[in-house]
């Protein structure tokens, strides 16, 4: 568990630790890009936020009912051979850690949005690429299915974000404090200064929350 | 040679757009369909390898829009080039569809032509077109971007090796120099130009391109831009209107460009992603110096021109929002608590409660935690001033001028907590055997009799909840008839029963037993426990949390029994499945995903105990047996009135007159052994 403040110390040398140039791989992108973020008027409330980049995982457009305006089509055409067919939708996370005061530990709070702004529903959601395919191997008959029974995969729930006060979805964090301290426990070194601890914890911690979600950039 | 072929702009829109765009037409725009200035921004494209498949996937060449692109002074995040675009919001649908996109479009690839004439800047070279029309009541929003970009006539050809990495032409260390310089410009440059000399490599802005390239010969000269695109073998959009740009200003020297595709926004990724290609303008241009025509709407998700419509009602509108709440919190179980449950049985089981009282209210409230979305109350009072107390749908105010109707009111309450809710409530009197029906009231009767028989048939779980036994007896029939699932929840002072009617004889399958209802087990008909009574004897008076106990248990019994996979037929639990021993319970096989479906539980809350009960189905029941529901069959409403009626009728019809009439022979006959004084429960 941390503390507010040591949650801050640790997510400030998270974020020097890994702004620094690191090898390309994905595994690495899990800690990158994060920024550190002041509450708009109370001090020491601050969290961490990125963007990630996502697209959908399975989904294809011809099949998917997608609102569109029929009656709105345009009658004219534009003949031009220089130009290809779009690419991929890009889909936008945008991704927090938050301290949680009542767990002690952080959260991970995101949304997910589409190209036209839109945010994505829970059914949508867990078929973009920030949800690992595996999620559903057992669960295939139900339209809701995140974990495999035997996972200790933390809840996704639908809540505001505490500071703020957007609507979120966050991983529920009442699981993370034992799975971090149990790896932290085996990891640890005597000659570690508490801020290599306390990033080495966050570190551990991004490991767990990348069980359950794709943390790539 | 190939044709160039380019990868349009797809816009990117960040939801705070939308937010921005209402602002500004409630506060601002208001009435007013002016074109306005607004900012996008775009940056190197990405592609990302899927974790799957392997495959690299070339993510969308974006032009992107936030809160911030209203703004006057717009600032492009880090690392992203900043576009402008002109904006106009129609005020109605009609002219939305009405307005002629060909001449607005046109007017912005002229500002866009004049621009590079004019100023030989390339500031407006991916200047954009943006029309809205913004139902606020609906929270839909039509859109439609227009990204103008000028068709080389003929077009652009590739020569020969394509596009290849830009590591086949420039060294690492030359690219390493590009990357350093690009970043140290004091503004984003969206378009440079690369000369590579004795000196090294060195970029400057595209509009330097006379002396920059002064002593340059062509072989080292390359046109860069910051290419949005991703795909390996297309560059992006902006490219086309900087070769516009290049042909217009300066035809004699750009009739072979080579172009460095700029993809590389960070240095930490070991390999390099920026492009390189020899493009070849093909001829000479056939438009003759005027303006070239224009290509650019946005495609809609088909493929098709076409506006594109956000529908942000699901995260507006406060409604949807309770809708996808209330699912969510149901779904949930179902993640790792009871991964086999089919919520959607309970949810669209449509729920008939007889009785607004304490029961009915707790009833709904529970329902409504199960997602059931169809609850139709049935009542013939008035909400009284001791109510409010004790039947949480209703308040004080409630009870004045003579009370509301109870069905009613308590539909309306239902929809104040969740306005997703089909409730609905009918002030209806039951019928009850025992109770003469004047004949100045048979029309009436009649009437009710019918309203309820159709209220029955359009749902699926029928609740008696009223607070007498006789009112029970005309939807147990008409229930078991129908083959609904009856629920039936009875209070005591400190004792509760919770049963359901058992199926209808005739659907049982051959060899499997028949539950009981609530009337199998008497061998006295219904009849008038009303009349005469004192007040205390009238009314419910039982502890008051014995009603919430008995109603969530009710509800409780209904999720069993709707998971149970043979639902209304499921069998009781065998009798000596003691239910504290609950760990085997959800691998009995007379369960279901929520455990043990009984037939009736006996509560006594004195001792906090509550009791299963199995009752077989009795063959003279005034209530269940074929008798009875053959003549309900046959005579409908002429065999109700003789049972309301006729105290005797429904003995005679069941033949437990007869019955009686040989228990009384046989209790004269037999010595009672007085020591068997077990409860009669």
């Amino acid at each position: 568990m941390l503390t507010r403040s040591q949650f801050e110390i640790a997510c400030k040398a998270f974020i020097a630790t890994h702004s620094t140039v690191v090898p390309h791989s994905p595994a690495a992108e899990a800690l990158q890009g994060w920024s550190w973020n002041e509450h708009p008027s109370v001090p020491g409330l601050g969290f961490m936020s990125r963007t990630a980049i996502h697209y959908w995982r399975t989904r294809s457009i011809s099949t998917d009912p997608l609102p569109i305006a029929d009656d709105l089509e345009e009658a004219f055409s534009e003949e031009d051979e220089a130009s290809t067919t779009s690419a991929s939708e890009t889909l936008r996370s945008q991704q927090y850690v938050v301290y949680s005061a009542t767990f002690q530990v952080p959260a991970f709070y995101f949304t997910v949005h589409d190209s036209q702004g839109i945010p994505l529903s829970l059914s949508d959601l867990v078929r973009t690429s920030l949800f690992h395919p595996f999620a559903f191997e057992q669960t295939n008959s139900t339209t809701f299915g995140l974990t495999r029974p035997s996972s200790s995969f933390p809840l996704l729930s639908q809540g505001d974000h505490p500071i703020l006060g957007t609507p979120s979805w966050y991983l529920h964090p009442c699981e993370t404090a034992t799975s971090v301290n149990e790896i932290m426990a085996e990891l640890h070194r005597d000659d570690w200064s508490e801020e290599q601890r306390l990033v080495r914890w966050l570190e551990t911690w991004f490991m767990i929350v990348g069980t359950a979600v794709n943390c790539r950039l | 040679m190939p044709i160039v072929q380019f990868t349009p702009f797809s816009s990117l829109i960040q939801p705070a757009f939308w937010h921005e765009l209402t602002n500004l037409k409630i506060d601002v725009l208001r009435l007013s369909d002016d074109a306005l200035p607004v900012s996008g921004s775009y940056s190197t494209g990405r592609s990302v390898v899927d974790r799957e498949s392997g495959n690299e996937i070339a993510l969308g060449c974006n032009l992107s829009v936030g809160s911030e692109s209203f703004d006057k002074d717009y600032k492009a995040p880090a690392g992203s080039i900043p576009v402008s675009g002109t904006f106009k919001n129609f005020n109605t649908i009609e002219d939305f569809k009405a307005a002629d996109k060909t001449a607005l479009f046109n007017q912005e690839a002229e500002k866009i032509w004049d621009h590079i004439l004019k100023t030989r800047n390339t500031a407006l070279l991916s200047h954009f077109l943006l029309i809205t029309y913004a139902d606020l009541k609906k929270y839909k929003y039509y859109y439609w971007f227009a990204f103008p970009a000028f068709v080389s006539k003929p077009a652009w050809e590739i020569a020969e090796d394509g596009w290849r990495d830009a590591t086949d032409q420039f060294s690492s260390e030359a690219l390493s120099s590009i990357h350093t310089q690009f970043h140290s410009h004091p503004s984003p440059l969206p378009f440079f130009l690369v000369r590579s000399d004795s000196n090294g490599t060195s970029i400057a802005p595209v509009e330097s391109y006379a002396t920059f390239f002064e002593s340059t010969p062509p072989s080292s000269q390359t046109i860069a831009f910051v290419d949005p695109s991703a795909n390996p073998t297309n560059p992006g959009w902006p490219l086309r209107n900087l070769l516009a740009y290049l042909r217009a200003l300066y035809p004699e020297t750009t009739s072979t460009v080579r172009v460095l595709c700029w993809r590389d926004a960070e240095l930490h990724q070991s390999t390099w992603k920026s492009r390189f290609g020899v493009l070849e303008a093909g001829g000479v241009s056939s438009n003759g110096g005027g303006r070239p025509s224009a290509v650019g709407w946005e495609k809609n998700p088909q493929g098709k021109l076409g506006p594109r419509v956000a529908d942000l009602a699901p995260m507006m509108d406060p409604t949807m929002l309770a809708n996808q709440a209330v699912d969510l919190n149901l779904k949930l179980m179902r993640w790792r608590i009871l991964p086999a449950l089919d919520l959607e049985k309970i949810s669209s089981t449509k729920c008939l409660l007889l009785g607004a009282g304490t029961l009915g209210c707790y009833v709904a409230r529970t329902l409504m935690g199960w997602g059931v979305r169809t609850i139709t109350f049935v009542d013939s009072s008035h909400v009284s001033f001791s109510n409010p107390v004790r039947q949480p749908l209703f308040e004080f105010e409630d009870c004045l001028h003579g009370g509301k109707p109870k069905a009613a009111c308590a539909a309306d309450r239902l929809k104040k907590v969740y306005p997703g809710i089909n409730a609905t409530g009918h002030m209806l009197s039951i019928p009850m055997p025992g109770h003469p029906v004047p004949s100045a009231s048979v029309a009436q009767t009649k009437a009710d009799v019918e309203k309820l028989e159709a209220l029955i048939a359009e749902h699926d779980a029928i609740f008696l909840l009223m607070d007498s036994r006789e009112s029970r007896w005309l939807p147990t029939v008409i229930g078991a008839a129908k083959g609904k699932i009856v629920l039936n929840a009875a209070l005591g002072f400190d004792t509760f029963l919770v049963m359901r009617h058992g199926a209808r004889g005739s659907s049982v399958p051959a060899g499997g037993s028949r539950l009981g209802c609530y009337y199998c087990n008497d061998i006295v008909a219904p009849s008038d426990s009303l009349t005469d009574r004192t007040l205390d004897q009238q009314c419910t008076v039982t502890r008051p949390g014995l009603a919430p106990i008995a109603a969530s248990t009710t509800v409780e019994l209904l999720a069993s029994l709707l998971q149970h996979p043979d639902g209304i037929h499921a069998p009781a639990p065998p009798i000596n499945v003691d239910p504290r021993n609950d760990a085997s319970q959800s691998d009995d096989s007379t369960g279901s995903v929520l455990g043990l479906v009984p037939h009736q539980l006996r509560g006594f809350l004195a001792q906090f105990r509550n009791m299963h009960i199995v009752g077989a189905a009795y063959d003279r029941c005034t209530g269940c047996s074929e008798t009875v529901l053959q003549t309900y069959e046959k005579e409908g409403f002429e065999m109700m009135l003789k049972a309301f009626n006729d105290p005797k009728y429904l003995p005679a019809l069941t033949g437990l007159d007869k019955l009686y009439d040989e228990g009384e022979a046989a209790l004269e006959s037999v010595d009672w052994d007085e020591e068997d004084g077990d409860e009669d429960f």
